[in-house]
């Protein structure tokens, strides 16, 4: 281990996306958006396993058609939810791999799948931790150091439970989440940083975030280096996905018309065919119409169809126009004037969509839309800006920003007669408190229950309950006299805490919230650590296969390239001709049994043929291994930093 | 840098519910000046600038005092019956039905 890389650590920005995740790094005074291994700068949020080995990202998803109830997408959709929740319920339906109740009064989901023969079950929250390992790796390649701390974006309209689960899973990956950011904020530092030099004066923008599964709209005043969000709304379930199960559903009512046959039971087959319905959603953004096509799908029948954009947008007419409730709302809140918006800023994949386009630019009468940021890396790039902001890395320009957020949903408790009484309004600014008084309901009631709900209905039955805690022990007197105090506090990741007091006996009771609903205690969450600090040794030892097969890929070809340098005076014809001998033996072996070997035979092969030229050419060893070990320090030092992780 | 942030916390804290003095305006200030004033401190108190101790609680205090002097109706309240005026009934902007009053005057407790 390297001592440089210990003092210096750098904090990530991560998008954690549906179907897609990407990781950003403010570094020299600008971001970076980090490309994977595969040279891909956004990852599929996919975890697999296969008989051998867990897979992350690219690999997973690649692999998807053979291996398909033991490949995990969508943790997103539902984490922080509860398993009879009716859009997990629905959701099931649709996924290859099997969720399962935790059976306890939670009803916490599990997804669970197989492993070397054994049935494991895992919570969204250490699936979601996955590809936040993967982000992580991600991004120490590509800096040389270890990454500990991190940026995570959210949804803006995810509650409390969401939030506080995403940052479980921060935890899980080894990361100190250093704030959870909503998406679209993160989206607007991307955007005004581009557009730095006109801030000037106060300029409202509204930013219309569609993704592969979520949807938010926030409105933001800016001005100089303030980022104040005035107003947020959105769909937590509705994206590119729901496009792709339009056109799925679509497909598979053709294949039955067409067969008489119903492939929805073949899970490989409703995977194949859903690939192509993604790629040709993706294709109807730039032309009109597309075949999708899959051979052989079903009981050998090959299934070829025709979709033009405008069946396509017929199917999904529906899901579009809904999209447009949370802009009209997130205006109406943000007490703005349609006509102050001075730029609709678009981000997220499926705004690439022309009948989402042509949606939003008839609802601003005709206004041009801001494309000028990379849809796809646009939140990763602010959660890299607000990494720095708060790690204090950035340089000046990103210091003196300021992001002010707030909180999506309004938050209070049940009184009589199943009242909501809000404390906190939606659209606050956080971080925020506030404080109201309540009385007893009933004379001598020496205790009361405080039932805590987010929403924006009147009675709680139609809000989402967040928990429930009971201030105990108040001295007994008629109703109405005690003097009880409920403060509600928002910290600056939107997560809530809730305190009830006594004023007259002082007795205090509080809780934090999520603890309340389902969320992962401290124990499970360490359980998990450990649990994902295994699955990190084995991705250590196929990782240290790897480099050992790279080395000595690497060394075949210095020795290859020694040859052919080498100076046929001093290098007889049967020498030569032996030593490509050898080197043919080798390469043969790593293409058949280097395919099953681990680093030790890999060592074991570099160590034979380093063998060769120490007895058998002593005559030119000198020359060669001169030659051989040219550069000898500078990819053995590069050899080392990669060892580091 | 330090003593200045001490300053302003200083300052806020014992402004009391004093929404201009919170803020370090007039009472007759426009909204343009108001939303200066709170960008201002808002800078300088939020928790990601300020580790100071007491920072959060000031900035807390300035965001109140914005969310009610930036919001018309909820400052003419102010200015009239004061701090209380707003606090009390909670949940202002949200549409109440006569059920919802009758409950708010007779109900209103916590259940055992």
């Amino acid at each position: 281990m390297q001592p440089a890389s210990e003092e210096k650590s750098y904090a990530v920005g991560i998008d954690l996306g549906t179907t897609y995740s990407c990781v950003g790094v403010y570094k020299d005074g600008e971001v970076q958006i980090i490309a994977n291994d595969q040279g891909n700068r956004t990852t599929p949020s996919y975890v697999a396993w296969t008989e051998q080995e867990r897979l992350l990202g690219d690999a997973a998803k690649n692999q998807v058609a053979s291996n398909p109830t033991n490949t995990v997408f969508d943790a997103k959709r539902l984490i922080g939810r509860r398993f009879d929740d009716p859009i997990v319920q629905a959701d099931l339906k649709l996924w290859p791999f099997k969720v399962v109740s935790d059976g306890t009064k939670d009803d916490k989901p599990l997804i669970e799948i197989f492993y070397q023969g054994v049935a494991k079950k895992f919570h969204p929250e250490e699936i979601s931790s996955m590809i936040l390992t993967k982000m992580k790796q991600t991004a120490e390649a590509y800096l040389g150091h270890r990454v500990r701390e991190a940026v995570i974006t959210v949804p803006a309209y995810f509650n409390d439970a969401q939030r506080q689960a995403t940052k479980d899973a921060g935890e899980i990956a080894g990361l100190r989440v250093l704030r959870i950011v909503n998406e679209p904020t993160a989206a607007a530092i991307a955007y005004g940083l581009d557009k730095s030099t006109s801030a000037q004066k106060e300029t409202h923008i509204l930013v219309f975030d569609m993704g592969g599964g979520t949807f938010d709209v926030s409105v933001l005043a800016i001005q100089e280096s303030v980022f104040e969000v005035k107003a947020t709304a959105g769909d937590p379930h509705l994206g590119g996905e729901d496009f792709d199960n339009r056109i799925l559903s679509h497909c598979i009512a053709d294949f039955r018309r067409k067969y008489q046959s119903d492939p929805t039971r073949n899970q490989r087959a409703v995977r194949r065919l859903r690939t192509q319905c993604e790629r040709a959603k993706r294709l109807l953004s730039t032309q009109t119409s597309v075949t999708i096509e899959v051979d052989s799908l079903h009981e050998g029948n090959d299934f070829s169809i025709r979709l033009s954009r405008a069946k396509f947008e017929e199917l999904c007419l529906d899901y579009f126009k809904k999209a447009m409730e949370p802009v009209e709302q997130c205006l109406k809140d943000s007490n703005l004037p349609q006509k102050a918006i001075s730029d609709i800023v678009m981000v997220g994949g499926s705004t690439r969509i022309p009948k989402v386009q042509e949606l939003i630019k008839a609802f601003f009468h005709g206004k041009e839309l801001c494309k000028s940021i990379n849809p796809d890396e646009a939140v990763a790039y602010g959660a890299a800006v607000q990494a720095a902001i708060v790690s204090g890395h950035g340089s000046e320009e990103v210091q003196n920003m300021l992001l002010l957020d707030v909180a999506p949903l309004s938050l209070g408790i049940e009184t009589a007669g199943g009242m909501m009484q809000v404390l906190i309004e939606r659209n606050s600014t956080v971080s925020t408190s506030k404080s109201q008084d309540f009385t007893t309901f009933e004379d001598y009631q020496d205790h009361v229950d405080i039932s805590v709900y987010e929403g924006e209905r009147a009675m709680v039955k139609d809000n989402n309950f967040l928990g429930k805690f009971t201030l105990k022990d108040i001295p007994k007197s008629l109703r109405g006299v005690p003097k009880i105090q409920v403060t509600f506090t928002i910290d600056t990741n939107g997560i809530l805490q809730v305190s009830a007091e006594d004023a007259k006996s002082n007795k205090k009771s509080e809780i934090q919230i999520a603890n309340e609903k389902g969320r992962l205690t401290q124990n499970d969450i360490q359980k998990m650590l450990q649990e994902a600090e295994k699955y990190k040794g084995e991705d250590e030892i196929s990782k240290g296969d790897m480099l050992a097969k790279e080395e000595l890929k690497v060394y075949f070809q210095r020795f290859d390239k020694g040859i052919q340098d080498l100076d046929a005076s001093k290098l007889q014809e049967q020498d030569r001709e032996r030593l490509e001998k050898k080197l043919a033996d080798a390469y043969h072996w790593l293409e058949h049994d280097g395919l099953k070997a681990g680093k030790p035979e890999f060592e074991a092969k570099q160590k034979e043929l380093q063998a060769v030229m120490n007895t058998e050419t002593w005559t030119f060893a000198g020359h060669l291994h001169s030659a051989l070990y040219r550069n000898d320090w500078e990819w053995r030092a590069a050899l080392l930093v990669c060892r580091e992780f | 840098m330090a003593s200045e942030a001490t300053t302003f916390i200083k300052k806020v804290s014992s402004a009391g519910d004093d929404y201009y003095h919170i803020l370090g305006i007039e009472k007759g200030a426009s909204d343009d000046e108001i939303k200066k004033a709170y960008r201002k401190l808002a800078l300088r108190l939020h928790p990601d600038k300020c580790k100071e101790p007491g920072a959060e609680e000031a900035f807390k205090k300035v965001g109140e005092a914005f969310s009610v002097l930036s919001d018309a109706d909820k400052r003419r309240k102010y200015d009239t019956y004061g701090a209380d005026a707003l606090r009390g009934g909670g949940g202002g902007g949200a549409d109440f039905s006569p059920e919802d009053l009758f409950e708010a005057f007779f109900g209103g407790g916590l259940h055992p």
